[in-house]
């Protein structure tokens, strides 16, 4: 998988370089740069070509469009990548949280209740113990 | 007291069970006096309750003295309970991302991409936001330009005015520990082309560099100490 990153990057990056080349050279142009000028052209629109054929290898990716966001307010996608980490995180801590605090409440109830009702709450033991362990 | 439950579902057995009110009694107290209309209603329910929905457990009789008692959910193995970090092998993305400070800056991702990349997408119409509410006109082939199309980039000789120029004003450049060790294509510069930019360049980056200076000031301090 990241062998197709890889080539990806690798067309991307012989493109930039590219035009990184045209701007100089039409920074301050003159006549006999018109032959490489053109050439540099053409290299774009091949780079263009390439890009486009490693399309078909990257088909199946997804990048969620929050991370948009974030690279047009031109800050580090990683920066989402870690909110959502932190954010999973304390959404895991919760859920957690109310799991246990449940869990207790249960315990707690069963065992208040087997106080005041003994002889129902064996019944009702029986009845779930014949469903299986839950 | 419990034996006046058990009574109570026992009393109850043919006539249906009783009303909701009555599962929320305390020590002692008896049960309300069911209206006419709702005992008449109770007889019919028995052969009700035998079909009962999906939710309920199979029949009334087996969960005596329970009425209502639903089946337990099933039990799913992956809940909150579980640390999903580590169930989903994330640990290493985790320590990387959270355990350091990641910087805040795009040009900090992207160290080598020329131009000011720092700047908001929306100031200069760059965004990628754009690119997804106006798409461009994709499905056409790239074509090579022919001799008559490149008559179209035929330039005047000279510098570029100042306001375009703005593509070689550049972030400076740290050299920072990236993954992927990029080479970039150095290819090299036509010398037909004498563009003054990049010596200029190189000599005012080695001008400006402070790490540059101060190392000079050591190597000079350096060798007046060894002469004494």
């Amino acid at each position: 998988m990241a062998e197709k990153f890889d080539n990806l990057e690798e067309h991307l990056e012989k493109f930039i370089e590219n035009i990184r080349q045209l701007g100089i050279i039409v920074s301050d142009f003159q006549p006999s740069s018109q032959a490489v000028l053109n050439q540099k052209l053409n290299f774009m629109i091949s780079g263009l070509q390439d890009i486009d054929k490693c399309q078909k290898q990257l088909h199946d990716i997804n990048v969620p469009l929050e991370v948009f966001e974030y690279i047009d307010q031109g800050r580090n996608p990683q920066l989402y990548t870690k909110e959502c980490l932190e954010r999973a995180l304390a959404r895991n801590e919760q859920v957690k949280g109310k799991i246990d605090t449940m869990t207790k409440f249960k315990s707690l109830l069963i065992s208040e209740l087997s106080k005041v009702f003994p002889e129902e709450m064996a019944k009702y033991k029986d009845i779930r113990e014949e469903d299986g362990p839950s | 007291m419990t034996e006046m439950f058990s009574t109570l579902f026992g009393q109850n057995e043919a006539q249906g069970p009783p009303g909701s009110s009555s599962l929320g009694f305390g020590p002692g107290k008896p049960p309300p006096p069911i209206p006419q209309n709702q005992v008449s209603m109770a007889a019919q329910m028995p052969p009700q309750l035998v079909d009962e929905g999906p939710a309920l457990r199979k029949s009334g009789a087996m969960n005596e003295p329970f009425y209502l008692l639903r089946e337990l959910p099933v039990g799913n193995e992956l809940t909150g309970n579980t640390n999903l970090i580590t169930h989903y092998n994330l640990e290493h993305a985790y320590n990387k991302f959270c355990g350091k400070k990641v910087k805040e800056k795009l040009s900090n991702f992207l160290p080598e991409l020329p131009g000011m990349i720092d700047c908001p997408g929306t100031q200069d119409g760059s965004s990628l936001r754009s690119l997804i509410d106006k798409p461009p006109v994709c499905g056409n082939s790239f074509s090579p330009l022919t001799g008559a199309s490149l008559t179209g980039f035929r330039l005047h000789t000279g510098p570029l005015p100042e306001q375009y120029r703005l593509m070689h004003i550049q972030p400076p450049k740290k050299k920072s520990k990236h993954k992927h060790k990029h080479h970039r294509p150095q290819d090299p510069l036509p010398q037909e082309t004498p563009s003054d930019s990049d010596p200029k360049k190189k000599k005012k980056k080695r001008d400006d560099d402070p790490d540059r200076k101060k190392k000079k000031k050591d190597k000079k301090k350096k060798k007046v100490r060894i002469n004494v």
